[in-house]
């Protein structure tokens, strides 16, 4: 167990980290929000062991707190991905869990969930989550069980996991067609077009929307 | 004044067939997403009272993607219907309850239909109906329209259509509310409103009154924190939840394994390999049926038996009869004549063949063959940065363009619109032009039509190719239902080749008058042969044709099936050697489109995108020309 020091460091990393990459690297602003969230003096012990620099009003981190920080929002949103698609807990519930399961993952443990997953590129909110090494090799160890719909075989049946968020438009569109997290598929073709079965509905899709689709073999 | 009913529903779902047997009158019905692009309106009477009838495109949401989904939106907001018929899909009927809610928002009164109770019985499902309604409530029909069974029940229950008080839970509410509130004295239609403002739909701007527009704005993107996205996603959540929860409660499905021959061929047509040689065969019959059989024999029957031989001398006769001054017999009768040229040509050589076409199109549209063959031509297609649904378009451009361009609107951006339209305008002959084209080409070999066919798709690639990279935006990916294949029904086509053959005599048969006007006028005041020298020494030393052929090409400008008949006439009379039939066939069909047809880009493009258009293909067709003309001379003997 890591003591609770390190959990806040870490917590605090964590959210220094998505706030920069969001855009927001004013230091007050930050400071107020890792204030209410973690706690009163965490800042300092940051500055203090390295972490984090204040460069003018601008807040930056360090390479090893930068290190941390994406780590820990990769391990988070992997776990939310994880409790979302595998064992299907509701919605509400993922995020306390994986506030609490993020910080007892190991790398190597997080990239196995990772490779099990499929890589996935977004957690269930739509954030994007960072690549770790396991990405980039093309080889994996263990089998995944949430794929792209592009790698399945043709007539495996499965189960709809979630379609990647990157265009608002078609996701609406081929959720208004059936395609909803939870749905069952036929893959009945992969060429010219793939063509699944949802319901009586068959619906044609081309190579680059069977990649955005996850399904849980 | 009349009240006004609204049909509304999904993408092939019948309520087109509805609403054809119900107000007696014909919209175009197909078995393809998107066909209906122009809303149909029309008139019933019930119980003595006349209701205005208008069917809408067919849309999966309100949150609108394409044109024609916007058209159904913007109906409703605008015109604020009395009644709205919602038709759904039986066997689909999860997607229409999504409709359903966000129909409900509008407070509207409606009526819900489920349609396609035969597939939905042959597939097993069974609906608890009356739980549906208590659910609902609304008032429920179930039909099957293309028999016509319960149809008549529609419209019974028009008056009995009730406003939807479902309350679906949603996690925003608190926000929707506050939005709502804002907006509510203002505004028509506000809760519905609010939620697209929410999801960040910019078209639903337009109907915020000026005064307030900057302060909902800014309101909605601090209420959402700017992530509008996850709205819209939490909307769909709630609304998906609520669908799962009725249908556990009303639906019921018994596993029928069955293959019909249907589903089997189904397949087949999608199949990469049979697909392929069952699209060639589709090509194959339709080049016979139109181009050999229609095109060749009967327009040559009805052109020299009915009116070279019969009803020409006779009116004729007529004049000489009256002994009228000499322009006036020239005018109708004479070489541009209208007994002489318009009439015949309108009525035999080009009312047969845009029959012929509208015939093929319809079976292939009502069986559920286009969608499949979408599919097979996905891929060529993203060539040239479109995708499979640019199909329907372009398959309807081989019969007429004008028809064509009109329907180039199911598009979703305009990129894809701007690059159908060009090659529409450049390479794809319609069904007149095409007949003429293939009777002249056939009657002197196979190698020559090749060739030509060859020259077309080049064509189509090459400058297609050059538009996806010249035009700015992104390609849109492919997304289609595929609809379960069908035996066309013969009522079914027949009415929608009247109603495109009625659209055509009151749209194009008038301009094709007064085009043949044009010619004569110009011909009158001998303006037809200073064009002729004008353009005699492209025609003549470029493209190595006899002078004569300069004057089919202007002709050409005005209908693009004279200028083909003005060749098929000197090629008749021996006056083109093989090459120059094949180089003048090329270049009349790159050549720029008809009048309608260019009246039409003009209309959906503007002038200064229309005239860009065609000089840039005139430019095209003749450096083509040109170019084909040295090759073939250098390395192809016939």
């Amino acid at each position: 167990m890591k003591t609770k020091e390190k959990i806040d460091v870490e917590e605090a990393l964590g959210v220094i980290w998505t706030s920069i990459q969001r855009g927001n690297d004013n230091f007050d602003k930050v400071l107020s929000v890792i204030k209410e969230g973690v706690n009163e003096n965490i800042m300092d012990e940051l500055i203090k062991d390295n972490y984090v620099i204040k460069e003018g009003l601008k807040i930056r981190l360090t390479e090893k707190g930068g290190y941390l920080g994406k780590e820990l929002t990769r391990r988070h949103r992997l776990t939310e991905r994880l409790l979302a698609d595998v064992l299907e807990f509701n919605r509400e519930e993922i995020e306390k869990i994986a506030c609490d399961l993020e910080h007892n993952i190991s790398t190597d443990l997080a990239d196995s969930i990772c490779t099990l997953l499929g890589h996935p590129k977004e957690c269930p909110h739509g954030a994007p989550i960072p690549e770790g090494e396991c990405c980039k090799k093309s080889e994996d160890k263990i089998e995944s069980i949430v794929v792209p719909l592009s790698h399945l075989d043709i007539a495996e049946e499965v189960k709809l996991s979630y379609i990647v968020t990157t265009n608002h438009d078609y996701l609406h569109k081929l959720l208004s067609l059936g395609m909803v997290p939870g749905a069952k598929l036929i893959l009945h073709q992969k060429f010219p077009t793939y063509i699944v079965k949802v319901n009586e509905t068959q619906i044609a899709i081309d190579s680059e929307v069977a990649n955005l689709i996850y399904v849980r073999k | 004044m009349q009240k006004l009913i609204a049909f509304v529903g999904n993408p092939n779902v019948g309520k087109s067939v509805i609403f054809n047997k119900t107000t007696g009158q014909y919209a175009v019905v197909s078995n393809y997403a998107g066909t209906t692009v122009d809303v149909t309106r029309g008139t019933v009477n019930i119980a003595g009272e006349q209701y205005q009838v208008v069917d809408t495109p067919g849309i999966y949401s309100l949150m609108p993607l394409s044109e024609d989904e916007q058209v159904t939106r913007d109906l409703i907001i605008r015109e604020k219907p009395n009644i709205i018929v919602q038709v759904c899909d039986m066997k689909n009927i999860e997607r229409s309850l999504h409709l359903f809610f966000e129909l409900s928002l509008f407070n509207i009164p409606m009526i819900f239909v489920l349609n396609m109770y035969d597939e939905a019985v042959q597939s097993g499902i069974k609906i608890n109906i009356s739980k549906l309604e208590a659910i609902l409530q609304v008032p429920i029909v179930v039909c099957t329209a293309t028999t016509g069974d319960g149809v008549k029940d529609i419209i019974k229950n028009i008056p009995s259509a009730k406003i939807s008080n479902i309350n679906i839970k949603y996690k925003y509410q608190n926000d929707i509310d506050c939005v709502n509130n804002s907006l509510k004295e203002k505004l028509n239609f506000s809760k519905a409103i609010s939620i697209y403002l929410l999801s960040g739909d910019k078209d639903i701007y337009k109907y915020i009154p000026e005064n307030m527009k900057s302060f909902v704005l800014d309101f909605c993107a601090k209420t959402v924190k700017n992530e509008f996205k996850m709205f819209a996603a939490q909307i769909f959540n709630d609304n998906n939840n609520a669908i799962i929860k009725i249908i556990q409660e009303v639906k019921s499905v018994k596993h029928i394994a069955q293959k019909g021959f249907l589903e089997f061929l189904g397949n087949l047509c999608v199949n990469p390999f049979v697909g392929f040689f069952i699209m060639i065969a589709v090509i194959f019959v339709m080049y016979e049926f139109i181009g050999v059989f229609v095109a060749g024999t009967v327009v040559d029957y009805i052109q020299t038996k009915v009116f070279a031989e019969t009803i020409n001398p006779i009116i004729a006769s007529i004049f000489d009869y009256y002994n009228v001054s000499l322009l006036i017999k020239d005018f109708f009768v004479g070489k541009y004549g209208f007994f002489t040229m318009a009439i015949p040509y309108a009525f035999a050589i080009i009312f047969p063949i845009v029959i012929a076409f509208f015939l093929f199109f319809g079976i292939l549209e009502d069986s559920g063959y286009l969608p499949r063959l979408s599919v097979i031509l996905n891929r060529v297609f993203s060539l040239v940065g479109l995708n499979g649904k640019a199909v329907l378009p372009m398959v309807l451009g081989l019969g007429c363009g004008t028809m064509a361009v009109l329907s180039s609107r199911i598009l979703e951006t305009k990129k894809e619109r701007m690059i159908v339209l060009v090659l529409l305008s450049l390479a794809i002959p319609c069904s007149a032009q095409l007949g003429i084209i293939l009777a002249m080409l056939s009657s002197v070999s196979y190698k020559v039509t090749i060739i030509w066919l060859l020259c077309i798709i080049f064509s189509v690639l090459l400058v297609g190719k050059i538009l996806e990279f010249y035009i700015k935006g992104e390609s849109t990916p492919f997304i289609i239902e595929i609809p379960k294949m069908r035996l066309p029904s013969i009522i079914n086509i027949l009415s929608k080749v009247k109603m495109r053959l009625v659209w055509y005599m009151k749209e194009v048969v008038p301009l094709f008058i007064l085009a043949t006007a044009g010619l004569f006028f110009i011909d009158k005041i001998h303006l037809l042969g200073h064009l002729e020298k004008l353009f005699a020494p492209i025609v003549v030393k470029f493209l190595g044709l006899p002078i004569e052929t300069t004057s089919t090409f202007i002709m050409g400008f005005l209908r693009r099936d004279y200028g083909a008949s003005g060749i098929y006439d000197l090629a008749q009379h021996g006056m083109l050697s093989t090459t120059q039939i094949l180089v003048s066939s090329v270049v009349i069909t790159l050549f720029v489109p008809c009048l309608a047809q260019s009246l039409m880009v003009v209309k959906e493009h503007g002038a200064k995108n229309a005239t860009l258009i065609f000089c840039s293909i005139t430019a095209y067709a003749i450096l083509f020309g040109g170019a084909l003309r040295l090759i073939v001379s250098k390395i192809v003997s016939f």
